[in-house]
């Protein structure tokens, strides 16, 4: 074996070469996997530190929670003392330049912080917590990339904004939606400049983007919000002495969190009044889980209980005679013994159109029993306006200004209001008519305060106020049967407590680290993506070794018919040339996992270079793994080995005498059975793809006409390689191109490496017209802003990062935003979706982990009735909703169940679901919610999250207040120049100035796909590169087919030669062999490509088809082949042809 | 050689030399003899005489080193490759000890091959390439392939091939060197009759002593040299 190793060397050095390149780009595939893997891993423990839990909460609680979590715990031991921190997000502004930055992370930390990170990493930062002589503002601690964004320097001022924190929902009445009330800014001083890792990189989001952090001292920004010795999140890392946690841990934390939580920490507070005690929130209202568990408390305890839900009338009246701002309690008056009417009888059971008034009320108006009393007061509409309605009731009685209906208690302290000497003197969050307010009411305040002048029943309350906030503004709890009331309140308390689950009201402790890394395990699987990309390569370089090592048994069919003449069994023959095989595939493969090396390692580069666009980090590096190795190599050889074993299985199919002759295996008589079956077989299940995809209505289905193609393109070549078999006849065509015509049919002579040729170069151009036609054209700007399109019609984007309460369609709501006249005239003219967003994780290709917790956005109605973009698919059920799938959103698919939309790419690639699927994900209840996919976007501008109605997203997470997200469309005769319309810009500069303070970002709709097609552009530019590697190797073995066919057939063509063909003749007939072949393969690859992103070309918004690029690189691909083959026809025929014709 | 009327090729004081890497070899030296129209011509002498390289410079396959070959009053290597080419194609024709015929096309279809090679009406090629087949035999086989043939029918369409341009001279080399006695003698009958019904010029370089004397005359050759005629 060693002698026929050395005597072939050639052809075995090629075979070596061919295994090591499938080798090396199979297993430098699999290490890139590794690589993106271990290098977001890297990233995840380089920006949590030694953060294993952490618990973020809506609302803040007291700082000293943390600790006593590990003391209720029972694995205490196990982990080092909680690290509590104040987390928002907010805007840092260079207050020099004012040059602004948005999504900044302003983390309230302190000492215990820094000790989560190394010393390195925190060295010199001890000191941020004090202010340096001559420094007038508190220290703020910068990470580089802010400091780059803002362009600022160390003792440079700085302003953050953020929201200012609210008890009370700014969705409620009592909500304060003022800018002052909703903005806090503070004033700061750069005392360092952290670098972008470690703690400068710190984020619980998993996302390979580095955040903007702006770190100030935990005291300062407590006394900032006005919440002293509170925060609202707690970071636990497992202990030194502990470093493998149990798996019960987070269990433990769990459990004793629900342990240590009080009542301050909800929020809640159990006033005393005479003779019962309250459940009161600091929200003014009741969450329903708080009501649920206190009334289950109350009943399993045996303990009475009033539900109590005051609400604020603007006036009272009957006839012509008004009370002014008053309060009306619901309750039921049967559960109420002490209400009593001015006869001293008990007040009975009001029906929904009855109400009572108290004494000083009734004669106030003058009302008699029996009389209609008119009750006017606000609500909160959709788009955050105050609107008035009025409610008419029949006096039912008039009560005593004594016992219940003289409590105070009833209405709820409500600061600015409450504290308030006169009524004229409040500081309410809605418009008051001083006017309307008499000297009578200002008396009725100094002696009752808020005291209810009206009741209606428990379920007109409910009817008219309830909303998302709670239905209850108080629980009141009676003694026991004890008559204890200090014991019944203990007893209430402990056991409110443990009813109430902590996930109920948002506390929830995350296992922040094992989450990052499980995401960590990537959206997408890059060795497969990469096995992908480099799969025409790894075929190419397989089909090549197949080839040469065929070639190099052809050539030795001489050596195989004197074994065989001389004894030798065909299957000992086999293994030989198999042992040859093994060995040279074994050489190879060491060479390949070497060569995988520096391939996976190019990649990478190219990862954080050219292809930067696709990943979004320059921080991958290589990660070398064994394993992957291994594998790799193992795979590859047995790929190579089955080439091989193909090749050497055809050895018994000549006779020796041919064999002896030279002869090799010819194909004519007859074809398989296989090749037909192929052909058809293939070619009807792609018809039956193509034919389901229209019948179904599923004509832009990507996967079904990518296999339909892809069947398509494996038909036409068996029909091909069937072609090829039939016996020539070209006698009775014309003599016109005579040559040519011979050189077509001599196409035919080798008809497996013809068709192996045909293979290779048309699953090439496959690749190429099927990535080609599916890049994305940045020019498509008239395309791109239709209302079908990825962008929905509108111009601009925005969010921002404090929440906006005001409508800014509405002239009040841009006046109460502070927008100048002129400002509010352009914006008056321009049309603009408020969409609320539930903050998580980016869903897009932009974000290479696995997002466990997406953004969400609610769709408001109107939005969904204009309707818009461009649907890859929609499941519909009414004819509304196929018209308009949007609709779909106010589905019922069925209980617990709420229907959902997300782009196409994001749901398939990094969610990995499909259209009619559920993804899992908690509402603010803690309870799991379903979202059901009833509908997927074409490459739309909402990439980054999913999106359900705004009344599913208020149902479900009550506590988003405002709007953070913003569709924004100019005056439609600016959209339809846009290219040449500075509108957009004029409008996104006057958002962006007058809303600074709220963090608002606007941008260009355009730009924001261009950047999620710039991602899918990078993989098709990564997928054809290494597509143009693997047509490069099948133009190689196409001109090795041909070199070793014009070899074969010397003889052949120097008979040619001597009956007068000249060299130009054969030169001309073998390049039209060749150039036939690579014809019909790019004219079969292109053709099956074209079928495969039917769905792309036929789509209306998508059609862009860089046609003329697609044909340069055809043509180029054409060109390429073809001068391959005049190279390999030119050194063929350098050679003397006629001494093959000598007989001695 | 015996004297002929019209003389149809003239060979005089031809050398061929093939230059090596050390030095030259003298594979013919000074050869000359002449031949008419339909008079056929064994060329015999041991392996390495020079006798295929004499036959490739007669068709005008490879040219003499000095000395002229002239071809129906005609000096061939005068000629540009183009013109030379279609000469060869439309004065000489070739049979070769192996029949090299093309795999890919039928028998028909390569019979026709050499018609192909230049512009021209075809009209009755088709006709000729049948006609000649029937006359060596295989008029039943016109569809059928090279591979599906025996070595002696293949050897039969190499000859039907060579003649389906009328060639005025008609070549073989060893056309029998690969085929057993019987087929052989069929083959060499073949020639005979085909080559006197053309009336054209045959030369033949062979080792069979049988053959070569059935032929009119016969050149022996010995290192190059005529040591025979």
């Amino acid at each position: 074996m060693r002698q026929s190793l050395i005597h072939f060397w050639r052809i075995h050095l090629a075979v070596l070469l061919g295994t090591a390149v499938a080798t090396s780009v199979l297993t430098g595939a699999l290490l890139v996997g590794d690589s993106v893997r271990g290098s977001l891993r890297d990233l995840t423990l380089d920006r949590l530190g030694r953060i294993d839990y952490a618990l973020v909460s809506d609302q803040f609680f007291r700082e000293t929670l943390a600790s006593d979590i590990l003391r209720a715990s029972d694995t205490a031991e196990q982990f080092e003392d909680p690290v509590p921190a104040i987390l928002l997000s907010g805007t840092a502004t260079n207050a020099s330049t004012r040059a602004r930055a948005s999504r900044v992370q302003i983390q309230g930390i302190d000492e215990r912080f820094l000790k989560l990170w190394t010393s390195a990493e925190t060295a010199n930062l001890g000191g941020f917590t004090t202010k340096q002589p001559g420094q007038s503002f508190p220290s703020v601690i910068i990470n580089q990339s802010l400091q780059k964004e803002l362009n600022v320097q160390v003792g440079a001022p700085l302003l953050i904004s953020f929201e200012r924190r609210s008890d009370i929902h700014r969705e409620f009445l009592l909500g304060r939606r003022d800018s002052s009330d909703v903005v806090q800014t503070l004033r700061l001083t750069i005392v360092k400049i952290i670098p972008d890792r470690g703690l400068g990189r710190f984020s619980l989001d998993s996302s390979q983007s580095l955040p903007l952090i702006a770190y100030v001292h935990l005291p300062i920004l407590q006394k900032a919000i006005e919440n002293r010795e509170r925060v609202n999140a707690f970071f636990v890392s497992r202990s030194y002495h502990s470093p493998n946690l149990t798996t019960d841990a987070l269990k433990s934390l769990q459990i004793g969190l629900h342990q240590a939580l009080n009542l301050e920490d909800l929020g809640l507070t159990l006033r005393k009044g005479k003779g019962y005690f309250s459940l009161e929130s600091k929200q003014f209202l009741l969450k329903p889980s708080v009501i649920a568990a206190a009334k289950a408390v109350a009943a399993d305890r045996q303990m009475p209980f009033l539900p109590i839900l005051t609400y604020l009338a603007n006036t009272i009246a009957a006839d012509e005679r008004r009370i002014p701002y008053s309060t009306i309690s619901a309750l039921n008056p049967e559960r109420a013994t002490s209400l009593q009417l001015t006869d001293g009888s008990p007040a009975p059971a009001l029906a929904e159109d009855e109400i009572f008034i108290n004494e000083w009320a009734a004669a106030d108006l003058a009302a008699m029993v029996g009389d209609q009393i008119k009750v006017s007061y606000y609500v909160m509409g959709p788009r955050e306006e105050l609107i008035t309605q009025n409610a008419k009731f029949r006096l039912k009685g008039i009560l005593a200004l004594d016992g219940l209906a003289a409590d105070r208690g009833l209405t709820p302290t409500f600061p600015g209001v409450h504290d308030a000497d006169d009524m004229s003197d409040w500081n309410a969050p809605f418009p008051i008519d001083l006017n309307a307010i008499r000297s009578k009411d200002e008396i009725y305040w100094d002696l009752f305060r808020a005291t209810p002048k009206a009741f209606v029943s428990e379920e007109t309350g409910q009817r008219l106020w309830r909303s998302r906030f709670g239905s209850l503004t108080a629980v009141w709890i009676f003694p026991d049967s004890s008559g204890d009331i200090e014991r019944t309140k203990e007893y209430f308390q402990k056991g409110l407590l443990e009813e109430i689950r902590p996930e109920q009201v948002g506390f929830v402790i995350q296992p922040v680290k094992a989450q990052g890394l499980q995401a960590a395990s990537g959206a997408t699987d890059f060795s497969m993506l990469f096995i992908g990309f480099s799969l025409f390569l790894i075929v190419s370089a397989v089909l090549l070794v197949g080839l040469l090592f065929r070639l190099g048994v052809e050539g030795r069919t001489g050596e195989i018919g004197l074994l065989m003449s001389s004894g030798y069994t065909i299957s000992t023959i086999r293994w030989r040339f198999i042992k040859e095989g093994c060995l040279l595939a074994g050489i190879g493969g060491v060479v390949g996992t070497g060569g995988a090396v520096v391939y996976a390692w190019l990649l990478m580069v190219g990862l954080r270079t050219w292809w930067l666009a696709a990943v979004g980090t320059p921080y991958l590096v290589l990660h070398i793994n064994l394993l992957s190795l291994g594998l790799g190599y193992f795979i590859a050889i047995a790929v190579v080995l089955l080439s091989i074993g193909w090749t050497v299985r055809k050895l018994g199919k000549s006779s020796v005498r041919a064999l002896i002759a030279g002869d090799t295996i010819l194909e004519y008589k007859t074809f398989g059975h296989f090749t037909p079956i192929l052909a058809y077989t293939s070619l009807g299940l792609a018809a039956s793809l193509m034919i389901f995809a229209f019948i179904s209505g599923k004509t832009s289905s990507a996967p079904l006409f990518f296999g339909g193609g892809a069947l398509l393109l494996a038909a036409v070549l068996a029909f091909f390689s069937m072609w090829l078999r039939i016996p020539p006849n070209f006698l009775s065509r014309s003599q016109r191109m005579r040559t040519l015509r011979m050189g077509v049919r001599d196409s035919g002579r080798r008809k497996g490496r013809s068709i192996l040729c045909a293979a290779l170069v048309g699953c090439a151009c496959f690749v190429i017209v099927a990535t080609g036609a599916n890049r994305h054209s940045g020019t498509e700007h008239g395309m791109l802003l239709r209302k079908e399109s990825g962008t929905g019609g509108f111009a601009l984007t925005a969010e921002s990062d404090v929440p906006l309460h005001h409508n800014l369609n509405s002239e009040s709501g841009r006046f109460e935003l502070g927008f100048s006249e002129a400002d509010a005239t352009i914006l008056g003219q321009t049309q603009i979706f408020q969409l609320r967003l539930l903050p998580g994780e980016d869903v897009s290709c932009l974000n290479l982990y696995q997002p466990q917790k997406p953004r969400i956005l609610g769709v408001p109605a109107e939005l969904i009735e204009r309707g818009g973009f461009q649907f890859q698919a929609a499941q519909t059920t009414t004819p509304e909703e196929s018209a308009n799938p949007w609709n779909a959103l106010e589905g019922d698919p069925e209980s617990g169940v709420i229907p959902a939309i997300g782009d196409y790419n994001s749901v398939l690639w990094i969610l990995h679901l499909g259209l009619g699927e559920n993804l899992v994900v908690q509402n603010e209840f803690g309870e799991a919610l379903t979202l059901r996919l009833v509908g997927l976007l074409r490459s739309s501008i909402f990439q980054s999250e999913l999106l359900i109605s705004d009344d599913n997203f208020k149902k479900h997470f009550p506590s988003q207040s405002g709007h953070s997200y913003f569709l924004i469309q100019p005056p439609s005769e600016e959209v339809a120049g846009i290219e040449g319309s500075e509108k957009p810009a004029e409008i996104a500069q006057i958002l962006e100035y007058t809303l600074s303070d709220y963090g608002f970002d606007a941008t260009s709709t355009i730009e924001k796909l261009a950047n999620y097609r710039a991602v899918e552009n990078t993989y098709l530019s990564t997928f054809q590169t290494l597509g143009g590697l693997g047509l490069l190797l099948g133009t190689l073995g196409l001109g090795v087919v041909l070199l070793r066919n014009v070899i074969e057939r010397r003889g052949e063509l120097a008979t040619l030669r001597a009956f007068g063909f000249r060299r130009s003749t054969l030169s001309l007939m073998l390049l039209a062999e060749n150039g036939f072949l690579l014809a019909v393969s790019i004219l079969i690859g292109s053709l099956s490509a074209m079928v495969a992103v039917a769905p792309h070309i036929i789509s209306p918004a998508g059609s862009y088809v860089p046609w003329l690029s697609l044909a340069i690189t055809l043509i180029a691909v054409f060109l390429v082949g073809i001068g391959a083959s005049a190279v390999s026809v030119y050194f063929a025929l350098r050679t003397r042809l006629l001494p093959v014709l000598k007989a001695e | 050689m015996a004297s002929v009327d019209s003389t149809s090729l003239k060979v005089s004081e031809v050398y061929k030399n093939f230059d090596r890497e050390s030095h030259t070899v003298e594979v013919l030296r000074g050869i000359s003899f002449e031949i008419g129209e339909g008079q056929s011509l064994a060329i015999t002498g041991p392996s390495g005489s020079g006798k295929s390289t004499l036959l490739h410079l007669i068709g005008t396959l490879d040219k003499p080193s000095s000395g002229t070959i002239e071809i129906n009053d005609n000096d061939p290597f005068a000629l540009p490759e183009p013109q030379l080419a279609k000469f060869r194609n439309q004065v000489i024709g070739f049979v070769f000890q192996d029949h090299h015929l093309l795999p890919q096309y039928s028998v028909l279809e390569n019979v026709l091959i050499p018609t192909m090679a230049f512009k021209r009406n075809n009209g009755d090629a088709e006709e000729r390439a049948k006609a000649l087949l029937e006359s060596v035999g295989l008029a039943h086989r016109l569809s059928h392939r090279p591979a599906e043939l025996s070595g002696g029918e293949c050897q039969r369409v190499a000859v039907a091939r060579a003649l389906i341009n009328r060639p005025s001279l008609l070549l073989c080399d060893e056309p029998t060197g690969n085929l057993d006695r019987s087929t052989a003698e069929t083959v060499a009958s073949l020639l005979f009759e085909l080559h006197e019904v053309e009336q054209n010029v045959l030369i033949v370089v062979t080792h069979s002593l049988d053959l070569a004397v059935r032929l009119g005359h016969r050149l022996e050759l010995e290192e190059g040299i005529c040591v025979k005629v």
